[in-house]
């Protein structure tokens, strides 16, 4: 288990416009940045936030998979921090 | 008197989205996360009441905030992966920085910093074993923004950001938070400008837990109870188990200022759940 990367790709998607852009893109591509196992690919791929917190991920950063959720892209809780 | 007034504020995000489509939209979100509490979903009347009676509230401690002619004032808040992240977490944080930042939808806020009274914070720290962290380059959250947009919407005065984590275990326990309230208020007594301090968060809510969505009424209420009776030594001895099960870890914001006013009454509370996920309250202490 890769709880820091995990945690890393979240915090990414929430700071940085560019991983934002590149996982909404191609998201195997995005995740291939990050040290991840299998078992949190298929959890980030699944885009259901409650399945990240079993794996380690903080309960605050889970919520910013949401980011990839075309329902959601312009959601607005993204504008703020 | 540099020590001039004391106050507590929920900086819920919804606070300062408008009811009706802005709340939906929110709530949209939450829903997704929270499907189980989704029964309670407020309606637009009740988004409205809540706009109004927030406030209200808020209109009372700008008001006593005001009042006390400050020169400088302290936000106590928390930092939600903005600032930190896990490569480095400190449990206390003073801005350096000669001005903050941020921007909450749109809003912009843009605050000079009051570096000089961080470094005296932080040297009476070293001086009496409370070792603080430090640093610039801080960007503002709604964390802070959510009451300055109500308590200080003109950036008249300086304010002084200094975080507490209160998501990332180890917490820092509320005897500990405490201890730098009352560090903070020996500092701002010794200080020549008039110094006021707004702590920010709870109460109680459960955010990306399996509890997103409960509101612990009841200890909440109890809290507030206790700062108007002017118990802030009996709070300081919470523990952080209280504080986890009842979703108020954000109340060791709160304690920092609890540990400034010590055993003074507060003036002035507020309490309403938002039937969303956070029991917003709302403190004054007037200080003589």
């Amino acid at each position: 288990m890769s709880r820091y990367h995990l945690n890393r790709f979240l915090f990414d998607l929430k700071m940085k416009p560019d991983t934002l852009s590149r996982a909404r893109t191609d998201l195997d591509k995005a995740l291939s940045d990050y040290d991840l196992s299998a078992d949190e690919v298929a959890a980030l791929k699944s885009k259901d936030p409650r399945q990240l917190r079993p794996l380690g991920a903080h309960g605050m950063l889970s919520l910013y998979l949401m980011r990839l959720d075309p329902e959601f892209d312009d959601n607005i809780y993204w504008t703020q921090k | 008197m540099p020590f001039v007034a004391a106050l507590a504020a929920s900086h819920a995000p919804n606070m300062l989205l408008d009811p009706g489509a802005e709340w939906e939209e929110f709530m949209t979100l939450h829903y997704r996360m929270a499907p189980q509490a989704a029964g309670g979903k407020p309606s637009l009347e009740v988004q409205q009441k809540l706009r109004t009676d927030a406030e209200n509230a808020f209109s009372v401690l700008r008001r006593d905030l005001e009042a006390a002619r400050p020169d400088v004032l302290i936000v106590v808040a928390n930092d939600q992966f903005v600032n930190f992240f896990f490569d480095n977490i400190p449990t206390f944080f003073v801005t350096l920085s000669d001005e903050v930042r941020g921007r909450f939808t749109r809003y912009d806020f843009h605050y000079r910093n009051q570096p000089e009274l961080g470094r005296a914070i932080l040297e009476a720290g070293v001086a009496s074993g409370l070792d603080l962290s430090f640093g610039e380059d801080i960007e503002l959250q709604h964390t802070q923004m959510v009451p300055l947009h109500f308590l200080l919407p003109e950036p008249d005065i300086p304010i002084l950001p200094i975080f507490v984590n209160t998501w990332i275990d180890p917490l820092p326990t509320p005897a500990r938070c405490y201890a730098l309230g009352s560090l903070i208020r020996e500092v701002a007594d010794a200080a020549s400008d008039r110094v006021a301090m707004l702590a920010t968060g709870g109460l109680s809510h459960f955010p990306g837990s399996p509890r997103i969505g409960e509101i612990d009424t009841s200890f909440d209420e109890g809290l507030l109870r206790q700062m108007r009776a002017g118990e802030g030594p009996a709070l300081a001895g919470l523990t952080l188990e209280q504080l986890r099960q009842s979703g108020n870890s954000e109340f060791l914001n709160w304690m920092v200022t609890v540990g400034a006013v010590g055993e003074t009454p507060a003036s002035d509370s507020f309490y309403m759940p938002d039937h969303v996920a956070t029991g917003w309250g709302f403190v004054s202490w007037k200080i003589s």
